[in-house]
């Protein structure tokens, strides 16, 4: 607040000094972050022929809306989506949650309808939360698909990724067969959350159905990476009458492997498993620190969405998205070798364009 | 006319620290008293405990012959006791009027401040004790250090005060600063409405400002003269005296 | 900025003949125009618009009605808990724990819900629960004496655990039929009312009552403040209560909103952006000064950043870099102009 005390003349060297600062200053900041941000001018359309045989078509922008976006388990994903869009001409965007908030990754999906993307990919990790979103979507004439996790309850097209239960029950199959009897640990990053939960589910009943004498315990480690190492480690050190310990994300898994390996439990016969295949992971399973993993294969979470929500644009949705089941594979020590062998974008451990040649 | 206050064995500790011994201390209507002693003589704690910010272990207050018992910072100010601590109790970032009604705010008849009325009424306090300052708007850092300690005065005399205790209020002054402050304490002492004690260091200032002195030593009150009858060297002398003496307790 | 204050840039150093000069009242129009003009969160607004321009020259539909629904929902929880963390920041203290509140209380109400109260009374009742652990955090802080950001920190863990313990780390669905929802987060705008009423409210509330100039008392000079009489103890833990439900009823919000009630909802991310967005606001980390407004429009910067680069397309690994330096840039510019202010004031070149 001035004081009217003030003399004139100070206060309007003050007004032009403030005024110029101002429109100075800001165009300062525009500036930088002109820099800073992306144009748009990728929006444009293509100039020139359609991709392939198809059609000339404006460059469509489908978003990835992901749970947890700094994951390393999603980067094939990426390469998948990337390979994709290159292919048919067009451009994808990877947004959501660091850490697996829902509300970041609603609001991730209504910034996406708002700025009218031509397709939305979403994981759908919580089972309400989006469903007033892809219905909002839908609406406005946007495809929706989901990937990796899903729930039937939800509006969308179709769903793209493993069948979550099955592989669950899958897993369960084998524990029993590698651990009999005994104490054994189930890892889970975030309970509840849609693409793991029912895996577990799907491993508790399996080992139940079996009707071995197995004591399982169910352990959350957390979303990041480094957080998980701890805490399977820590369980170890207060349970170390276990005979197995399994988990259903990629990061409890390779954590799983690396306590294994640090206290040199295959001395005592300890086993280990579990989902996807992080480099880490397919180290460990080659030096003989875990018995089994199961590829889930996320280059095709990330590749087919695009194509299917490509053509179902072109089409006018006359052909839409169907449901896909990206495959359940166990890979154990002597699969390992070959994959750690060729470093691809398929895996996630290498950015290379190449032509992966296979034993056969 | 006559004592307005009288403290009589008043004692204080802190744990092993024994602050105050047996103090007695009275102070006479219009009266500008100075309080002397060496640091860590318990000057502060004496202070603190006139205006209810501490609790005497030991001891009787007395306010205008009548014994009390001070209970808290309000209730000294209810009294009529009011202080200016060292640090002034000034809020830097608040403006001159609201620290002049710091605690004491004028509100609406919703519980909202009414600031009008507290800048007027602040106004009128500095101008009643004769003060200079450009704006009540000001917020006080801006003010010399001179004019803090008359906003501070200002406030203890706006609210009625009829004891004011000042804890060094020439500290870190420079000479025209602190001579406009004594200044304004010898208006307040002719005036007549008001008593005050006052912890000082400098004994010209004792001279220049005060009617009596006392001098705090080792938790007691050793030396009460007043002022006319004695001067800044037998008051130096006396003091160097005191210390020499070697009256020290131990285990303070 | 503490209330009523004159621009101290402004003020002229030179007493006035006599005492206390005394000017003719002013009009209001001119008085509104200088509080405005005067006010420390000028120079963030001019960065918020000018943000916003950016972005509207940039990116297609900006302004459309959906986006600017969208734009709220980014902005309002935010905002609401920064509004808080305002008045605790000016006393000279801190709350880590808002995020985890955040998520406690919307599953408290859950849970009273769950076992047949009236919704409404589920919701005054876990604000109430909210209050207490602000009560609890404020009691450690002052009586005990731990520092602030120890206290809320412990508090930050025990609440995380205690909301996923309780809830065995599964979201579950948000009650409520649809004029419930509508008022408390599920209509369009109704999370960015809520957070502009708070705000208003709360800026009344800091600048023109007595808590609000004890708050700032507080803060300025503890020391001084309780000398003067104030009672600091009840001045910081009402602020840690105010701070704790608001978070409390941002976290209701939210889980109207999104319709799921999630124990991973809100968490240290909330709370970063809600203390950043009363630092970017003017409301210092060191206590003394700070405005519920600057808050505000400190969540609207944060918001605006975040949406408008969504929308251009910036991908999530980048997306934070982008973020960091916005944020930094808009800072200089914003402190430049301060400076700028502040020498044109007193008469230097």
């Amino acid at each position: 607040m001035t004081d009217r005390d003030g003399a004139p003349e100070a206060h309007s060297r003050l007004e032009i000094s403030r005024r110029a600062a101002l429109a100075g200053g800001g165009a300062a900041l525009l500036a930088a972050l002109a820099a800073c941000g992306k144009s748009s001018e990728d929006n444009a359309a293509a100039d020139g022929e359609g991709a392939g045989d198809f059609p000339k078509t404006p460059k469509y922008r489908f978003v990835f809306v992901n749970h947890v976006t700094t994951n390393p388990f999603f980067v094939p994903t990426q390469y998948g989506a990337e390979d994709a869009c290159a292919l048919l001409k067009c451009e994808y965007q990877w947004t959501g949650s660091e850490t697996a908030n829902v509300s970041e990754m609603v609001n991730a999906f209504n910034t996406a309808i708002t700025g009218n993307a031509d397709g939305i990919a979403i994981a759908i990790t919580d089972q309400k939360a989006f469903n007033e979103p892809t219905d909002k979507a839908l609406a406005a004439g946007i495809p929706v698909v989901s990937y990796n996790a899903d729930d039937p309850n939800n509006a969308r097209l179709a769903y793209i990724g493993q069948d979550l239960f099955l592989s669950g029950v899958e897993m369960g199959k084998r524990i029993v067969q590698l651990v009999p009897s005994g104490k054994i640990a189930l890892f889970i990053a975030t309970p509840g959350s849609l693409n793991i939960q029912p895996r577990i589910d799907g491993a508790i009943q399996a080992i139940k159905d079996s009707g071995k004498d197995i004591q399982y315990k169910t352990i959350a480690t957390g979303a990041e990476l480094n957080e998980e190492l701890s805490r399977v480690d820590a369980w170890w050190l207060g349970n170390k009458d276990a005979k197995g310990m399994f988990a259903v994300d990629a990061g409890s898994t390779q954590s799983v492997g690396q306590v294994i390996e640090k206290y040199k439990l295959r001395d005592q016969d300890v086993k280990g498993g579990g989902y996807d295949t992080l480099p880490k992971t397919l180290e460990l399973l080659q030096a003989d620190q875990l018995d089994f993993t199961i590829d889930q294969q996320p280059y095709l979470q990330g590749f087919y969405p695009v194509a299917q929500l490509f053509i179902t644009k072109i089409s006018g949705g006359l052909t839409g998205p169907a449901e896909t089941n990206t495959g359940l594979k166990f890979v154990t020590k002597d699969d390992a070798g070959s994959y750690s062998a060729n470093p691809s974008r398929f895996e996630g451990s290498s950015k290379e364009q190449k032509v992966i040649r296979s034993g056969t | 006319m006559g004592e307005v206050l009288r403290v009589e064995g008043v004692a204080k500790r802190f744990g092993p620290v024994t602050a105050l011994r047996n103090v007695d201390l009275h102070l006479e209507h219009g009266e500008v008293l100075g309080l002397l002693g060496d640091n860590g003589a318990g000057k502060s704690t004496l202070i603190k405990i006139l205006s209810g910010y501490y609790k005497p272990d030991a001891g009787a207050i007395y306010l205008d012959g009548e014994p009390v018992e001070i209970s808290s910072v309000v209730h000294a100010r209810s009294l009529g006791i009011d202080t200016v601590y060292q640090d002034l109790a000034l809020v830097d970032e608040l403006s001159v009027f609201h620290n002049v009604f710091l605690n004491r705010e004028i509100l609406h008849p919703i519980p909202l401040l009414n600031n009008r009325a507290m800048r007027r009424r602040a106004a009128e306090a500095i101008n009643d004790i004769g003060v200079d300052i450009p704006s009540v708007k000001v917020p006080v850092a801006r003010l010399s250090g001179g004019q803090r300690q008359a906003i501070a005065i200002a406030r203890s005399v706006h609210s009625d005060a009829r004891i004011l205790l000042l804890d060094e209020p020439l500290a870190a002054m420079g000479v025209r600063e602190g001579a406009l402050v004594l200044d304004l304490i010898r208006r307040l002492r002719e005036s007549g409405d008001v008593s005050i004690v006052m912890i000082l260091h400098n004994y010209v200032h004792v001279f220049q400002a005060c009617d009596r002195v006392n001098l705090l030593n080792d938790g007691e009150i050793v030396l009460d003269k007043p002022t006319a009858e004695s001067s800044v060297e037998e008051l130096t002398e006396i003091v160097v005296k005191e210390f020499r003496n070697g009256r020290r307790h131990a285990g303070s | 900025m503490a209330p009523e204050t004159a621009d101290p840039a402004a003020a002229p150093e030179a007493a006035a003949a006599g005492s206390v000069a005394e000017a003719a009242p002013p009009t209001k129009a001119a008085r509104a125009v200088e509080l405005a003009l005067g006010r420390r969160e000028l120079s963030i607004a001019v960065v918020t618009i000018a943000l916003y321009v950016y972005f509207l020259n940039t990116v297609v539909d900006f302004a459309s009605t959906e986006n600017l629904q969208t734009l709220g929902t980014f902005i309002a929880a935010t905002a609401i808990i920064a509004a808080g963390q305002v008045f605790l920041m000016i006393s000279g203290e801190i709350d880590l724990s808002v995020g985890q509140v955040f998520a406690l209380t919307a599953f408290v109400m859950y849970y009273l819900d769950d076992a047949g109260v009236p919704l409404m009374l589920a919701v005054v009742l876990s604000l109430v629960g909210a209050s207490l652990i602000g009560l609890v955090n404020g009691l450690i802080t002052t009586v005990i004496g731990v520092s602030s950001f120890i206290t809320t920190l412990g508090a930050f863990f025990f609440l995380n655990g205690l909301t996923l313990t309780i809830s065995n780390g599964r979201p579950v669905a948000t009650p409520g039929g649809e004029t419930f929802t509508n008022i408390f987060g599920g209509g369009a705008y109704s999370g960015i009312l809520w957070a502009i009423g708070i705000t208003l409210a709360l800026q009344l509330v800091l600048m023109r009552t007595r808590w609000g100039l004890h708050t700032f008392a507080v803060g300025g000079n503890l020391l001084g403040s309780r000398e003067a009489g104030i009672r600091v103890r009840w001045v910081k833990t009402r602020n840690f209560m105010l701070a704790s439900t608001l978070a409390g009823f941002a976290g209701i919000l939210e889980a109207v909103r999104i319709t799921s009630t999630d124990p991973l909802a809100g968490g240290s991310g909330i709370m970063f952006a809600a203390i950043a967005s009363a630092v970017i606001g003017g409301t210092l980390l060191a206590g003394g000064s700070g405005t519920v407004i600057g808050a505000f429009l400190g969540a609207c910067v944060l918001g605006i950043l975040r949406d408008g680069f969504t929308l251009q397309g910036v991908s999530a690994f980048t997306f934070d870099l982008i973020l960091g330096i916005a944020i930094l840039v808009a800072m200089v510019v914003d402190i430049y102009v301060t400076r700028l202010r502040h020498r044109g004031g007193r008469g230097e070149t």
